[in-house]
């Protein structure tokens, strides 16, 4: 594959340079195997342009997106490796990697790193109840009709998910489900199985729902991948079937691949005394706070509000000693602001206030401050307890009761009728 | 004796007590049994609202049971000499003054831990 820097123009993307809808930023490299290649995608590739994307065709980390549409390339260029893509997602660039059924080892390697392990080389997704019909051989059902959505409302809206089959034609992978990180977006029927072309079918590994077809992996920086399996999902070929929900899929994993939706983020967060409104340096025990975070979530080119109902506070020491809901209390158009009101405990220490709000598909959220709470002053505590009157009571007639008898004893005149036998 | 019903023991104890108990040793049972009153009402206030100030309960209730047991030295060493034990411990001090002493000591002791 070489760098064609002179396509760039041919795509005429300095009129869409205006506006940046990512929040990201808006530098896409695309990697394909041939410059005329680069035609069979450019459906895909153009409506990129027209979402405000400034797409390229060569890469350093000059750029904020990479897609790579070359499967069966075995480098990708001089001096790229699957290192410079590992270093490429960890200072926060969006890949979205496509393969097929001739996928290189380079893709294999990278896609290994993310916990996305690709079939053999040549084996093929295949489904004989769901597919497109294919024109040419009618034994060929390659073509796989996929409709087996994950409810990722974050990544894939209701439209994807009750909408058309997706047409796949391409590998399977495997993928981690115990990875948090990592969310099959697409996956196999009852009905699909991984085999090589060959008629031996005896190397059937992958079959129905573990079958990884599409899958997403966001990192703890935020940063997003997506694997497919198919590089013909993106192709003109595809996305033109009527039949078919590829361009509004297409459409939707590639807006979130490059932080065009569901980024989340924390605008603002305060805590005060409940009472004064003020922030001290520090808290002391058993104080009455308010705490506060403004939320907002990216999408439709715009910060809207974020509305959940499970953004919680947690109030740290090595243990959580306080984990309370936050409510929300009122939107602008810009964000929502989640309020608690919170009893410190009755614990002194250096204590952290933390927001921690990692939910799938949406970028994760992690606001923390260091908080010092206090003891009391010894003279802080209060004087006298209530609870306590009644002992405060009896150790006083004890007083009064020890006089009473002093004075009784001392002033006693022993009655004259006292017997003889009385000392 | 024999023959008497428990009625008759009781009424003869009680009489017994209040013709014979010289009147110093009266007021020291009276102010005994005030001292047992006092503890169980605190007693019973703690049990029934819990334990909280719990140095406070301990101070209250420890100066009922002090206070008990001291007045109880008191009539020890003030019951007529033939009923008087043998103690070994000659004081060359006053009984009451050991008594009041050890007062002055014991309320000081608990208005410090009442908190």
């Amino acid at each position: 594959m070489r760098f064609l820097t002179t396509f760039a123009a041919c795509l005429c993307l300095g009129a869409f340079h205006v506006q940046a809808k990512s929040t990201a930023g808006d530098r896409v490299v695309v990697f394909v195997p041939k410059l005329d290649a680069a035609s069979e995608y450019s459906q895909f590739l153009d409506s990129l342009g027209t979402r405000g994307f400034d797409v390229s065709f060569e890469g350093d980390r000059l750029y904020d997106h990479a897609i790579v549409l070359s499967p069966s390339s075995k480098k990708f260029g001089s001096g790229i490796s699957v290192s410079d893509f590992l270093s490429f997602v960890d200072s926060g660039g969006n890949l979205i990697v496509a393969a097929s059924h001739e996928l290189s080892d380079i893709h294999r390697k990278l896609a290994l790193q993310f916990g996305v392990t690709f079939e053999k080389r040549g084996s093929r997704v295949v489904d004989h109840t769901s597919h497109l019909a294919a024109t040419v051989n009618q034994s060929d059902h390659s073509v796989v009709a996929a409709k087996q959505f994950a409810q990722v409302d974050a990544v894939l809206s209701k439209k994807v998910v009750g909408g058309k089959p997706v047409l796949f034609k391409g590998i399977a992978h495997a993928y981690d489900a115990a990875n948090p990180l990592l969310v099959p977006l697409l996956t196999g029927a009852r009905t699909t199985y991984s085999a090589a072309s060959s008629a031996a079918r005896s190397d059937v590994v992958l079959t129905g729902m573990s079958i990884g077809l599409v899958s997403a992996f966001q990192t703890r920086s935020n940063a997003r991948v997506v694997f497919s399996g198919s590089a013909d999902l993106f192709s003109n070929r595809l996305l033109g079937q009527k039949a078919a929900g590829n361009t509004q899929f297409v459409k939707e994993i590639s807006q979130w691949a490059f932080q065009e939706k569901s980024v989340l983020r924390s605008t603002a967060h305060r805590h005060h005394f409940a009472a004064t409104g003020e922030t001290p340096e520090h808290y002391r025990v058993n104080n009455e706070i308010v705490y506060e975070v403004d939320l907002s979530v990216y999408y439709d080119d715009a910060w809207h509000p974020y509305v959940a109902s499970d953004v919680q506070f947690e109030a740290i020491m090595l243990d959580p000693y306080i984990r309370a809901t936050l409510n929300r209390t009122e939107s602008n158009a810009a964000h929502a602001t989640y309020h608690g009101d919170i009893k410190l405990p009755d614990r002194y220490g250096t204590f952290t206030f933390r927001v921690n709000y990692k939910r799938t598909g949406y970028s994760n959220v992690v606001v923390q401050d260091t908080v010092g709470i206090w003891p009391l002053r010894h003279d802080e505590y209060p004087r006298f307890l209530s609870a306590a009157y009644p002992y405060y009571v009896g150790s006083l007639t004890m007083v009064l009761g020890f006089l009473a008898l002093s004075a009784a004893w001392l002033w006693n005149t022993e009655p004259k009728k006292a017997k003889s036998k009385t000392n | 004796m024999s023959g008497s019903s428990a009625a008759e023991i009781v009424s003869k104890l009680a009489a017994d007590y209040i013709d014979e108990t010289p009147q110093k040793l009266k007021l020291i049972d009276s102010y005994m049994v005030f001292c047992v009153v006092t503890g169980l009402v605190q007693f019973l206030y703690c049990v029934l609202v819990g334990t909280f100030p719990y140095n406070a309960f301990l101070a209250g209730f420890g100066s009922a049971v002090a206070c008990f047991v001291f007045a109880a030295n008191l009539r020890i060493k003030n019951q007529p000499k033939e009923r008087r034990p043998v103690l070994g411990l000659a004081s060359r001090v006053p009984a009451f003054a050991e008594f009041v002493f050890c007062h002055i000591l014991l309320h000081f002791v608990v208005a410090n831990f009442l908190g």
